[in-house]
């Protein structure tokens, strides 16, 4: 590797691997790192998704990031709007693919808690909220989680509150849809028939040790586990491009 | 059809303390803001606020000792960070918050739109969310008669107010919302009573040239109250975009001791100027 890639980046780019070309694929509430790799996406490898932005437009031509992920200069040249409410119709008919989910904690079986951390009634820190998790984490074809600070303080062993369901809490029917948990560190999947928490890339810099040292519960290593693909160049100008103010950076610091 | 046209003073005076009240747009983009700042001016209490992802507008009416429940999907500010005055109240226990989900609270407004008693919906089963909901009477398993699949039932929201804040509409309550519809047009049928604030008036004449762009009609709305710049600090599609730099000033002014400076500044001096 020659230069060093910032990690918002890695990350975006490995969000936007996980869109396939045909996919319908919607962004929520802030989301910075998805609204990018959605964008990435549809201009490499995806060009025919069907893009649905959180502020309603279908296929912007996106040129510029704002801080609110509902900011409707999103929504530049889309070709219609489409309400969250006619998209949580569409994911309902099994006909949304593709989404993405935060977590303050997340456990092996994929539980993410995005309510409150200590106890629901007299929560010790009260969280924003899993917004449309719940509903969409099992019904979704593919979710992918992103956690900008990986550590065990939010990769534990078990989550204080399941606000997104992981695999021990879904039907046999929605066991097979995909839970993909990209983060600072790695990405880590469920391909196994335990359907538990695996570490498939690591990061450039960073190893398969120093993921499993920052997470709170036994992980283990894919076998065919890699060092996380790089975007080229161009791809890092486009990020660049459509994020001068570096919105992308914000949940990071 | 008649003038419902009145005063901001006059339209806030629909919200009875301890009413059930929702806002049209989402996060920082056209909340009824101006409105929002009447009903902290006019000293409002037990407020019981919903919505699926409001922002602003609820850690405002929250810090101002407006409100006794909340129920949202989520409440924050966005990549800016937590609802200050939300998250502060919620771990005091000074407000009850129940947390729901963006489908539930859709589906919810959905079915009272619809005169419904309850909506069936997917997804929500496995989650911890879904045992508050059993508890608080808002949600319930099912077994749909047909397929015998195991749903949720969603009980329906009927606000007793509904605040949309468009971008134009005639004196009698026709009503044009431009760009991003967001849940508006449901919240509207779905609640008692409904007020629209808007950047401008329109005469009845344009509304007749194009019935089309007529998002609400008049029988469903009670009071239209021409607010140009009533969405600030919050964007307004056509009008203005989100003063981001305002909000970085509330986020400031509610995580020290500033806010009650804030409200002099930004809510009560307005209604004195």
């Amino acid at each position: 590797m020659s230069a060093k890639i910032e990690t918002p980046d890695l990350m975006i780019n490995a969000m936007a691997t996980e869109i396939d070309n045909y996919a319908t694929v919607l962004h929520g509430v802030s989301s910075p790192l998805p609204i990018l790799a959605m964008s990435v996406a549809r201009q490499t490898h995806a060009p025919d998704m069907a893009y649905i932005s959180g502020a309603e437009g279908v296929d912007p031509e996106l040129d510029r990031i704002y801080p609110s992920s509902f900011d409707y200069r999103h929504n530049r040249n889309a070709v219609a709007y489409f309400g969250l409410h006619e998209a949580f119709d569409l994911a309902q008919r099994g006909e949304l693919s593709t989404m993405f989910l935060g977590a303050a904690q997340i456990d092996r079986h994929g539980n993410t808690n995005l309510s409150v951390i200590g106890d629901i009634d007299r929560p010790k820190v009260q969280l924003p909220g899993g917004a449309a998790s719940a509903f969409l984490m099992p019904i979704t074809p593919k979710v992918v989680i992103w956690v900008t600070r990986h550590s065990n303080r939010v990769f534990v062993e078990e989550v204080d509150f399941v606000t997104g369901q992981g695999y021990n809490h879904r039907s046999e029917e929605y066991k097979k849809n995909e839970i993909v948990v990209i983060s600072n560190l790695g990405v880590m999947n469920f391909k196994n028939p335990d359907r538990v928490m695996q570490i498939q890339y690591y990061h450039p810099g960073h190893t398969v040790d120093e993921i499993k040292e920052n997470t709170g519960f036994d992980l283990k290593a894919a076998p065919d586990v890699a060092e996380t693909p790089v975007p080229g160049q161009d791809i890092i100008e486009l990020i660049n491009h459509i994020d001068p103010d570096g919105v992308r950076h914000s949940e990071f610091r | 059809m008649k003038s419902i046209l009145t005063g901001l003073q006059e339209a806030a005076g629909l919200v009875d303390n301890g009413a059930l009240v929702t806002f049209g747009g989402a996060t920082f983009s056209r909340a009824p803001m101006e409105f929002v700042r009447e009903l902290v001016r006019q000293g409002k209490k037990n407020l019981n606020l919903i919505d699926r992802e409001p922002a602003i507008d609820f850690d405002l009416l929250i810090g101002a000792g407006c409100v006794a429940k909340v129920r949202t999907g989520m409440l924050g500010f966005e990549v800016f960070g937590m609802a200050p005055n939300f998250r502060r109240k919620s771990e005091k226990g000074e407000i009850v918050t129940k947390e729901g989900a963006c489908q539930p609270i859709i589906a919810g407004f959905r079915a009272a739109a619809m005169g419904l008693p309850s909506l069936p919906i997917k997804g929500m089963l496995g989650s911890d969310l879904l045992t508050i909901s059993e508890v608080i009477g808002s949600q319930k398993q099912i077994e749909d008669p047909f397929t015998g699949e195991t749903m949720i039932a969603v009980k329906a929201i009927e606000p007793d107010v509904a605040v949309i804040h468009a971008q134009k509409a005639d004196e009698y309550g026709n009503v044009r919302i431009e760009g991003p519809y967001y849940e508006d047009v449901i919240k509207a049928k779905a609640a008692k009573k409904v007020v629209v604030t808007v950047e401008e008036l329109i005469p009845n004449s344009e509304i007749r040239k194009k019935p089309e762009a007529t998002t609400i009609p008049h029988f469903i709305v009670d009071a239209v109250v021409e607010t140009p710049k009533g969405a600030y600090p919050c964007s307004c599609f056509n009008y203005y975009d989100v003063d981001y730099e305002h909000i970085q000033e509330y986020l400031k002014a509610a995580a020290t001791d500033q806010f009650e400076q804030y409200l002099d500044q930004y809510v009560y001096r307005r209604a004195t100027a």
